[in-house]
């Protein structure tokens, strides 16, 4: 039984020998630890333990090339690298599970459908630092997400997966599930590391590094839900295999969440490289604009990343094509507007939810997003002022860059880029007081 | 703005850096960021966060630097100075990022600087004049914290008995929030929402009433935490400061007294950061302690006793007849039959002069300073009074690997000593082992707190010995020898006798071992001990087994402002073998007679042995254990001269009483815990006929006619005794502890009561300080909340505790840190006479709770 229904390229992964996320995701049973083992899971886990050393783990990870999928594409294995080997301290490893940036949905469906294989890839980077608790930090929100890894760990303790001397190898390796207060912020990585201790989510000025000084002040990795599931197949299936999906830069599948106006919203696996065209128009995907409209344009990598107008949309979905065109892959979601939408309105939707979300710790962002949306909220109800623009670019600048953590930087960009984008449009709403586009919602 | 343009000074051999900052190369030891490089030489960086004694957070963002090979701006509090960095403090770039923060911070600042008591002094306004625009682009309604509908831009939240927050003025640059949690270990403020409405607030269902909570309104930048203290009472700028020291605490923590010409008070108190000692942080204690100095409650004028009465009398006669009753008392009995007390937190002039007078006029050795300690032995040569003169070195605490506590509840005795190891603990990964017979707020940095039984506590030292020597920690000479010296005792037994378990007594002994530099403190369960030399010999023994001296600092901490230059200029009756011969050489001669200590003159004046006795700054009464034995003393006397600054249980049975200064109507100095000299300066005239202590003692000699010497003899005599090294080596041999076995328990009774000092009050003067005694104004006990819940006590009854010799009621705290049965109750409230409860001769104090019904 799911608890939710998602549409997914499930069935496509499942006759694919290169798709391996979503290979169960559509198989109810998946969540249930009989069902995971007679697919072949936990295999990698007891080859790490038997046959494998940490280092050994780490050097296949990073030749594997995997990237983190959380949104900043930093390389897995270098970064797992990054602790120090003769520490005397504890050494940690969290899942960063705290999914909440407006669109992106994937890593709830790993949780939902497949926890068995986040425990799986959990496990195997603790052991390759040398971790023996690790934790997996879940949106508070997440109700489900939480029950079924809540089950599985319980599950997997009881088959020796997890616990004192796991199978025999003297590793002991403990697990606990950690419920999120509710806020954005805490998925940024030292904010959740922050959370975690029982501090307020706020995040921490780098350097330290968490790799150096994180949870309790010890060498610490947060890793998010995709990334450490896509280890256990790098380990089962070997570094070189895992090279040949995606592109040079851009190794491996990604989990790709569409939402907006698509015909087919829901989370899709592609190698990293596939077609954004085809993604947003192909009838095994997104299967084209809702109502047939024309597309306006897209954010390719989440709230936080810049629009792409339609002339921008052949391109191809992987960490370097993005960033030459000026956008970035993000966390993977890739939210659609139609002809119809008004992009101020795009815009203060957007601006909200990041002054809701800063943390309030650094003087740009905590006192600019709310400037930003007193501006914005004003050009929308149509008081806009003359010199608006030129104010908003000028706040975003004082913004953009200067910040303690990247949430600065993701709730300007959007709004930099849609003011490059279509600044006519932005013009319009000041100067008329309206939209110029016929801005018609079924969901508001 | 803090300064910290103060250089450390470091010994060890550092690597160093050397970067480029405006075009002047600076090298620096590495690890030091960019700002501190600035800093130390002299390139003003402005900052709002940061703290220089706090962990760098990069929230506020002023400190930008533009770094060359970096494409955005850098926070120079927390980027790391590296070899052949270029950094620019004042580029156009650099400009513009702070005109932005400060715009920022502006947008919904209410900008009431006209009635903000932080004006003249505040960094917003200071940094907004030198950087900010002088136009607001912000054209939206300012929001604000504060009544629906309101137009006043005050918020005046009361988070604590002192404290008033206004969240509209704050700029969230979080260094109250990082001060309590970092330096104080304190959580009763913290931050609250996010975004734009974030804000700084008490946590839920607290008070901000920590001990040092005083210090978060020092720190806060701008008005947004004023206390009561200073709120609406002058401008800053109308007043001067002049330097001064606490004179409640032992550290001689560094403070400013701000005053005005035309009025004879003054206005509060600061820090006056000085590394070596306090590290800029004040106690509450020590910031409000000043208000006893304004007191309208000071003793005006002297007051003599007539026909029973005590009625106002000039300073001529009040003189006139100390002089003709003491005269009387030594011609009848002998000048031997008249003694002295001097409070510790006298200055080293006062304390010096009282000794001499004494000596060289009366020709009496019955001097002494210790009026809380109970059954003192005769001192110079005990193993008790070398550990009390052992050097030690506040900042030393700093960088040990081991702080170790023994026989302390250092929070309220040491409050800056708490801090200084709680900094070793948090900043430079120290390792805090307490030792007590009571669980004590220092346990939540603690590897180890190890709670022993009252009573054992020689027992629990001689355990860690037994330790080390079972798990062959120490060489086999050593553990040979004192295994001798303490046989019988066995590890198990000593174990059981005392209470800790053997697995913890083994882990307090590696620590001791595997230090490589230790700071290791004794307090006043040890040093007010009537046990204090058996336990202080198991101390030697532990020093010698485990080299503690050859790693580090052993001492027992003086308690008082001035008990370090008590015990070197020889205030007490029998001082240090050097100091008593360089005292013989100066004045050409030294009293041969018997000498008494504080407890034995009380008793001889129950023997009407001594007559005639003269007290200054001390109140026995409140504070030695055993009030009715003190009182039943002193009401035998002939003759009683008490000067004190407001009226106390001494005065009031006293003779003569004689108003006296506050330190802060004086030059003084004052030696602290380490033995360093510092100069307390005159702040304010004398209130009312006050006068200095040695201007009494002065005057008095006067009328015998004679003359202790000009002042500048004083002060060379004084400065002979103290570039005296009187510091006495503890033993070098091991000692046999004997094992006390417990005095009798009466009957019924089973609690062992400790008699502390509330954590904002010292001694008996702090309840004259209105916020001091905002924060504590009456006695009341503290409990674990165990034994409350066995004796059916909540938070708030009011509790029957009886001794065996007396009883007081107070209500009833419940503190769930405390787990053993103990009794604690603070000292400082004249309203509670909480020494009636105590018997000098018993080594623990046992008292029987129970609920008075109303
Ligand atoms: C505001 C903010 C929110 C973030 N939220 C998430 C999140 O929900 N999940 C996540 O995995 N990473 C999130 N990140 C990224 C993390 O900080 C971090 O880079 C990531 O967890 C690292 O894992 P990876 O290397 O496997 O991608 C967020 C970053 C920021 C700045
Ligand atoms: S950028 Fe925003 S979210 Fe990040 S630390 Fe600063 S205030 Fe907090
Ligand atoms: S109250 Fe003062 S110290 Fe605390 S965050 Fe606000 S401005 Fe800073
Ligand atoms: S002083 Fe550097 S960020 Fe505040």
């Amino acid at each position: 039984m799911f608890y939710s229904p998602v549409i997914t390229n499930g069935s496509e992964a499942a006759a694919s020998d290169k798709l391996h996320l979503f290979k169960y995701v559509e198989d109810s049973e998946q969540y249930k630890l009989m069902t995971f083992e007679s697919h072949g899971g936990y295999k990698a886990w007891k080859k790490v333990l038997t046959e494998m050393q940490p280092q050994q783990v780490i050097d296949e990870v990073k030749n594997s090339g995997l990237r983190g999928r959380g949104g900043a594409g930093f390389p897995t294995g270098m970064k797992w690298g990054f602790v120090p080997k003769d520490s005397s301290k504890p050494r940690y490893l969290c899942c960063n599970a705290d999914e909440s940036e407006p669109g992106t949905c994937k890593d709830r469906v790993l949780m939902e459908r497949d926890p068995h294989g986040v425990i799986e890839g959990m496990a195997i980077g603790a052991y390759a630092i040398g971790c023996h608790t690790m934790f997996i930090y879940i949106r508070g929100e997440f109700n489900h997400c939480i029950d079924r890894m809540e089950q599985a760990v319980e599950e997997a303790y009881a088959k020796g997966h997890l616990g004192k001397n796991i199978h025999g190898s003297g590793y002991d390796l403990d697990m606990i599930v950690h419920t999120g207060g509710g806020a954005y912020i805490c998925g940024e990585e030292t904010a959740l590391l922050n959370s975690l201790e029982g501090e307020r989510g706020m995040s921490r000025i780098r350097p330290p590094f968490p790799a150096i000084e994180g949870l309790y002040a010890c060498p610490t990795i947060v890793n998010n839900v995709e990334s450490l599931a896509a280890v256990p197949h790098i380990i089962n299936r070997g570094a070189e295999w895992y090279r040949t999906l995606g592109t040079e830069k851009s190794a491996g599948t990604k989990l790709f969440s569409l939402s907006g106006h698509v015909k087919r919203p829901g989370n899709y696996e592609v190698e990293l490289g596939f077609s954004l065209k085809k993604l947003l128009y192909d009838p095994a995907y997104g299967g084209g604009i809702l109502g047939d409209k024309k597309l306006k344009g897209v954010i390719p990598g989440g709230a936080s990343t810049p629009f792409l107008t339609p002339e921008m949309i052949d391109v191809n979905l992987d960490y370097e094509s993005l960033t030459a065109v000026g956008s970035m892959l993000g966390s993977g979601a890739v939210i659609v507007f139609d002809e119809d939408t008004c992009i101020v309105w795009v815009i203060q939707k957007l601006i909200q939810f990041f002054k809701h979300e800063s943390c309030g710790k650094c003087t740009p962002c905590r006192e600019g997003t709310g400037w930003l949306k007193q501006i914005i909220d004003r050009i929308e109800a149509g008081g806009g002022q003359p010199g608006d623009i030129e104010k908003i670019e000028e706040i975003c600048g004082n913004i953009l860059g200067r910040t303690i953590c990247p949430l600065g930087d993701a709730a300007v960009m959007p709004i930099q880029s849609s003011i490059r984008l279509w600044r006519e449009e932005w013009q319009y709403h000041i100067e008329h007081g309206k939209c110029m586009v016929k801005t018609e919602f079924p969901f508001k | 703005m803090a300064d910290d343009t103060r250089k450390k000074t470091t010994t060890k051999a550092v690597a160093t850096v050397t970067l480029t900052i405006d075009g002047k190369s600076i090298t620096v030891p590495k690890g030091t960021t960019v700002l501190e490089a600035a800093l130390q030489n002299g390139i003003h960086i402005p900052t709002f966060c940061w703290h220089p004694k706090l962990k760098s957070v990069g929230a506020c963002r002023m400190c930008y630097v533009e770094i060359e090979k970096m494409a955005k701006l850098q926070v120079s509090c927390a980027t790391e100075a590296v070899e052949g960095m270029v950094v620019h403090t004042d580029s156009d770039n650099v400009k513009q990022g702070r005109r932005a923060i400060i715009e920022f911070i502006l947008l919904n600042h209410p900008l009431d600087c006209p009635t903000c008591d932080k004006g003249g002094e505040c960094d917003l306004q200071n940094l907004t004049f030198e950087h900010g625009y002088d136009d607001s682009r912000f054209d939206f309604r300012k929001s604000r914290f504060v009544d629906e509908g309101s137009t006043s831009t005050f918020d005046d939240v009361r988070i604590g008995p002192e404290i008033v927050l206004n969240r509209n003025r704050c700029i969230l640059c979080y260094k109250c929030v990082r001060a309590n949690k970092e330096a104080f270990g304190e959580y009763d403020l913290g931050a609250y929402e996010r975004g734009n409405i974030t804000q700084i607030n008490s946590a839920p269902g607290e008070k901000v009433d920590n001990p040092f909570s005083g210090n978060l309104v020092e720190i806060c930048p701008v008005g947004a935490l004023t206390n009561s203290d200073w709120r609406y009472k002058i401008r800053v700028w109308l007043t001067k400061t002049t330097p001064s020291l606490c004179n409640f605490t032992s550290s001689g923590t560094n403070t400013l007294f701000y005053k005005e010409d035309h009025q004879n008070k003054i206005f509060r108190t600061t820090s006056r950061r000085n590394d070596d000692i306090d590290d800029g942080w004040l106690p509450d204690v020590t910031r409000y302690g000043y208000q006893i100095v304004n007191s309208p409650d000071r003793l005006r004028v002297p007051l003599i006793k007539k026909e029973g009465k005590q009625v106002e009398a000039t300073w001529d006669e009040a003189l006139d007849l100390i002089h003709k009753h003491f005269t009387e008392i030594s011609d009848k009995m002998g000048s031997v039959c008249i003694g002295g007390l001097a409070s510790p937190s006298l200055d080293n002039k006062s304390l010096y002069a009282f000794s001499k007078f004494f000596r060289t006029v009366l020709n009496s050795n019955n001097v002494d300073f210790r009026s809380d300690y109970r059954m003192l032995p005769p001192d110079a040569e005990t193993v008790f009074s070398r550990l009390c003169s052992r050097p030690f070195k506040i900042a030393d605490i700093d960088d040990s690997d081991v702080v170790f506590v023994f026989g302390s509840d250092l929070l309220r005795e040491h409050p800056n000593e708490y801090l200084r190891m709680r900094k070793a603990c948090n900043f430079n990964n120290a390792r805090v082992f307490v030792v007590n017979p009571y669980a004590t707020k220092a346990a939540d940095i603690a590897a180890l707190e190890a709670v022993y039984k009252v009573g054992s506590d020689e027992q629990a030292i001689n355990g860690i010995c037994l330790a080390a020597i079972d798990d062959n920690l120490v060489s086999g000479p050593k553990a040979k020898a004192l295994a001798e010296k303490l046989s019988p005792l066995t590890l198990p037994e000593t174990s059981k006798a005392c209470g800790i378990t053997v697995d913890d007594l083994r882990i307090l002994a590696r620590a001791l071992a595997e230090s490589r530099k230790i700071s290791f403190m004794c307090g006043e369960i040890v040093t007010r001990s009537k046990e204090r030399e058996t336990i202080t010999t198991a101390v030697s023994n532990l020093n010698l087994l485990f080299g503690l001296e050859n790693k580090g600092q052993v001492a027992s901490l003086a308690r008082y402002a001035n008990s370090g230059g008590a015990c070197k200029l020889g205030v007490q009756p029998s001082p240090a073998p050097a100091v008593k011969d360089k005292l013989k050489e100066i004045w050409g001669g030294y009293p041969e007679c018997e000498p008494h200590n504080t407890d034995s003159m009380l008793a001889l004046m129950k023997k009407e042995e001594v007559a005639g006795f003269f007290v200054i700054g001390a109140n026995p009464i409140m504070l030695h254990p055993d009030r009715q034995f003190v009182r039943e003393g002193l009401e035998k006397l002939d003759f009683l001269v008490a000067c004190d600054l407001f009226e106390s249980e001494t005065t009031e049975i006293a003779d003569v009483v004689l108003p006296l200064c506050s330190w802060a109507e004086y030059d003084g100095e004052y030696v602290n815990l380490e033995g360093r000299s510092q100069r307390a300066e005159r702040a304010v005239k004398p209130m009312f006929e006050s006068r200095p202590g040695c201007e009494i003692i002065k005057l008095i000699t006067a009328k015998y006619e004679k003359s202790l010497g000009e002042d500048e003899q004083l002060t060379s005599e004084i400065q002979q005794l103290l570039d005296l090294d009187s510091a006495l080596p503890l033993p070098t041999e091991f000692m046999a502890v004997k094992v006390v076995v417990e005095d009798k328990q009466d009957e019924g009774f089973e609690i062992p009561l400790f008699v502390t000092d509330d954590p904002h009050h010292c001694g008996h003067l702090t309840e004259k300080s209105p916020s001091l005694t905002s924060f504590a104004d009456d006695a009341y006990l503290e409990i674990g909340p165990d034994l409350a819940e066995r004796l059916k006590l909540k938070e708030g009854d009011n509790v029957r505790v009886e001794s065996p010799v007396g009883k007081v009621i107070v209500p009833a705290r419940i503190s769930e840190h405390i787990e053993n049965d103990v009794v604690l109750i603070p000292r400082n409230f004249s309203s509670t006479p909480i020494t009636s409860l105590l018997m000098r001769k018993k080594r623990i104090d046992r008292v029987t709770l129970s609920k008075v019904d109303s």
